[in-house]
């Protein structure tokens, strides 16, 4: 069944900052967790006073909780940045001393406008950077997603999706630093290589996979619309773009860019968030909606009529093995989407403290 | 020779002359040669044959001629570009070459960078491998007045190649190769990478720190010396850049404080002592003009309203009214 699934909707929360009783359609409708009865205000604070009368012992769960989500991101990009086996994480078993946190974030972010989009070319692999406004949009997606945590970054080999996360993450409330891992030669591995502790511990590795590429486009890459319906056909061409399975000369067809980009998803980034880090990938249109594709499993249909907005991140949570599409973050003061989980709330707050701290 | 405190920080700018240019169409001909006044109608000639984009050709550009048909220009325009602030200068960390990317700042920086040079012709853009230079490159080419778009050739793989070709004539004359580069990269620091100067001061000690921060030859432990840093960017400049200046391809290099005094110590005939004291300004465009076999300093380009820099040279003028013409029609 074909439906038209956009992305574009942006899924928003009224902030209650009324009693508890109000916020408990939104806890039943999404939450399960008993924290979430507080009302949802700005500066929200968790206190024991506040109505999680049914569960006292919740209490001083989430007071640990804060402390081993604290503790465990630091551990956590220690251990997975000292090992240059980082780079086959699939190959190590997930480190779950780290974060008790049975759930991660998974933020997804489509690179806004590139020079080639603007002279209305067949992109594909060629590696063109984004204009004025595609930086401007993924600035916009940072004030987004400011506040979600993120442990580790994957993109795509191409600058335009590269530079889409690093202006992002200069919005990130975050202190930690992404850096760029470089492994394409054992002078590059050891070129970069770190040699503080402490500095590994506030860095989110960056990690670039062709994998995550757009879909490779072929001979039409670089021709423009009017050239390429010159050349072989308007129908013809309408069935490259629209169809599934079949590739335009020397490309890739939807189902083989999805074969190796989801591929790559599962072995590399899925037990990432199953380990309880937090992910954020920036990619392009055809890599992340493959993946969208196996997250919301989606049929071939579906996926066709896909359309990702540039620049707005979507939200999963994968938790227990299952991904949960949250929608679009609108931004840092929307409380809504930190409302989605327990650990995403402490972790606002976590950031709130800090902030704070620093300012007094 | 005394040890000069040579700072780039001087912008060097000239009274701009109200001399009006002929107009000419911008073909790369000798500068001998007598310009001929010609409708304002022009066309970028047979660059098509240069290939551009052939990735096969741009991957080792020193083994294969560069892209002489297309220019007869015996000058050319060098512009050197120090990457802004990133995310480690701000926490006072020994970056090196660990691939941090740029805070706000530095990506400002970039930006103004690139409006100063937006009507300075550019054919060919060579970075380091590391992001911080290569966005602070692509965010100044946001600023210029060209057309043409920068494209970052991939040749770490036969499939990288393959992946990224470009099938369109007309698209490749359109484009300006961009080159990354290690061998422009930043000075490797070593053991002092992530290190904050506190720190490699209590390791160390405060004395050693400062040789290998200021000596020229002694590198730090597992890194590189200036020297050394030197060796690889100035050998990559003679092989891969200048025969591309020598054919008269405009050439932007965006890079790092090591890499880039090393360079200018090529070019301006430095001794080691005086390139030690070298400071190169971050987001200050340097521009050089490479005619005849030779570097000429020409100071920072001001902004694009300055005419003074393209006073310069006859050919420099012309491009900027080309510029201008492209952009009343």
């Amino acid at each position: 069944m074909a439906t038209a699934t956009s992305h574009q909707s942006i899924v928003s929360f009224a902030s209650h900052r009324s009693s508890s009783s109000s916020s408990s359609t939104i806890s039943q409708c999404l939450l399960r967790e008993p924290l979430l009865n507080l009302p949802i205000s700005k500066g929200f604070k968790i206190h024991s006073s506040l109505s999680c009368n049914n569960h006292t012992t919740s209490k001083k769960r989430n007071l640990c909780k804060i402390k081993a989500v604290a503790s465990s991101q630091t551990e956590t990009s220690v251990s997975s940045y000292n090992n240059n086996t980082f780079l086959s994480p699939s190959k190590n078993i997930p480190d779950l001393s780290k974060k008790k946190s049975n759930e991660a974030a998974l933020i997804l972010i489509r690179h806004g406008e590139s020079l080639w989009n603007e002279k209305n070319l067949f992109t594909g692999c060629v590696d063109v950077p984004l204009t004025e406004k595609g930086v401007e949009e993924a600035i916009e997606a940072g004030k987004r997603i400011s506040n979600i945590p993120v442990d580790v970054i994957f993109t795509s080999s191409l600058i335009r999706a590269q530079m889409t996360a690093m202006l992002a993450m200069i919005q990130h409330r975050r202190k930690k630093v992404p850096i760029i891992l470089h492994d394409e030669s054992e002078q590059a591995k050891t070129w970069s290589q770190v040699f503080s502790d402490e500095t590994k511990n506030q860095s989110i590795p960056v990690i670039p996979a062709w994998q995550l590429n757009e879909r490779m486009y072929g001979e039409l890459q670089g021709l423009n619309k009017q050239e390429t319906a010159e050349r072989y056909g308007k129908e013809q061409v309408h069935e490259w773009r629209r169809s599934y399975d079949i590739p335009p000369p020397k490309g890739e067809s939807l189902e083989m860019c999805a074969e190796r980009a989801v591929a790559y998803f599962q072995d590399n980034i899925e037990p990432k968030l199953a380990a309880g880090k937090n992910v954020m990938i920036a990619a392009h249109g055809n890599s992340l909606r493959s993946i969208i594709m196996y997250l919301d499993k989606l049929t071939c249909q579906e996926v066709i009529s896909l359309e990702l907005s540039t620049g707005i991140p979507l939200l999963y949570i994968f938790k227990e093995g299952k991904f949960m599409k949250r929608g679009s973050p609108v931004g840092p003061t929307e409380a809504g989407v930190y409302a989605y989980t327990k650990s995403l709330a402490q972790y606002r707050q976590k950031l709130e403290e800090d902030s704070e701290v620093i300012c007094s | 020779m005394a040890t000069t405190t040579m700072s780039h920080q001087a912008i060097g700018s000239i009274v701009s002359h109200n001399r009006p240019f002929k107009a000419s169409l911008f073909q790369k001909e000798p500068l001998n040669v007598p310009m001929k006044l010609s409708p304002k109608r022009f066309k970028i000639e047979a660059a098509a044959s240069s290939q551009v984009i052939d990735n096969t050709v741009l991957s080792s550009p020193s083994k294969n001629k560069p892209f002489e048909s297309k220019k007869k220009s015996n000058e050319a325009a060098l512009i050197l570009i120090r990457h802004g602030e990133s995310l480690w200068n701000e926490k006072n960390l020994f970056t090196g070459c660990v691939d941090v990317p740029l805070t706000q700042k530095g990506v400002g920086e970039a930006i103004e960078a690139g409006k100063k040079i937006s009507n300075i012709p550019v054919d060919l853009i060579f970075t380091s491998s590391l992001i911080r230079a290569q966005m602070t490159a692509m965010l100044a080419m946001t600023q210029h007045r060209r057309k043409k778009v920068p494209i970052i050739l991939h040749n770490e793989s036969v499939k990288a190649k393959t992946w990224s070709h470009v099938f369109s004539e007309e698209t490749r004359k359109q484009s300006i190769p961009v080159i990354a580069a290690w061998q422009l990269n930043e000075r490797m620091y070593g053991e002092l990478q992530g290190l904050n100067k506190k720190e490699t001061a209590e390791r160390y000690g405060t004395e050693q720190v400062h040789e290998w921060r200021r000596s020229y030859e002694i590198p730090p432990p597992k890194g590189e010396s200036l020297e050394m840093c030197a060796e690889r960017a100035v050998a990559y400049f003679e092989d891969n850049i200048k025969p591309e200046l020598a054919s008269g391809n405009n050439v932007m290099i965006a890079a790092h404080g090591n890499s880039l005094r090393s360079i200018i110590m090529y070019l301006d005939d430095l001794t080691s002592q005086e390139v030690t004291t070298l400071d190169l300004s971050t987001g200050i465009p340097l521009l050089y003009i490479f005619k005849d076999g030779k570097f000429m300093k020409r100071g920072s380009p001001v902004g694009p309203t300055e005419a003074g820099v393209y006073a310069y040279t006859k050919r420099l003028a012309q491009y900027r009214e080309k510029l201008d013409e492209a952009s009343l029609n």
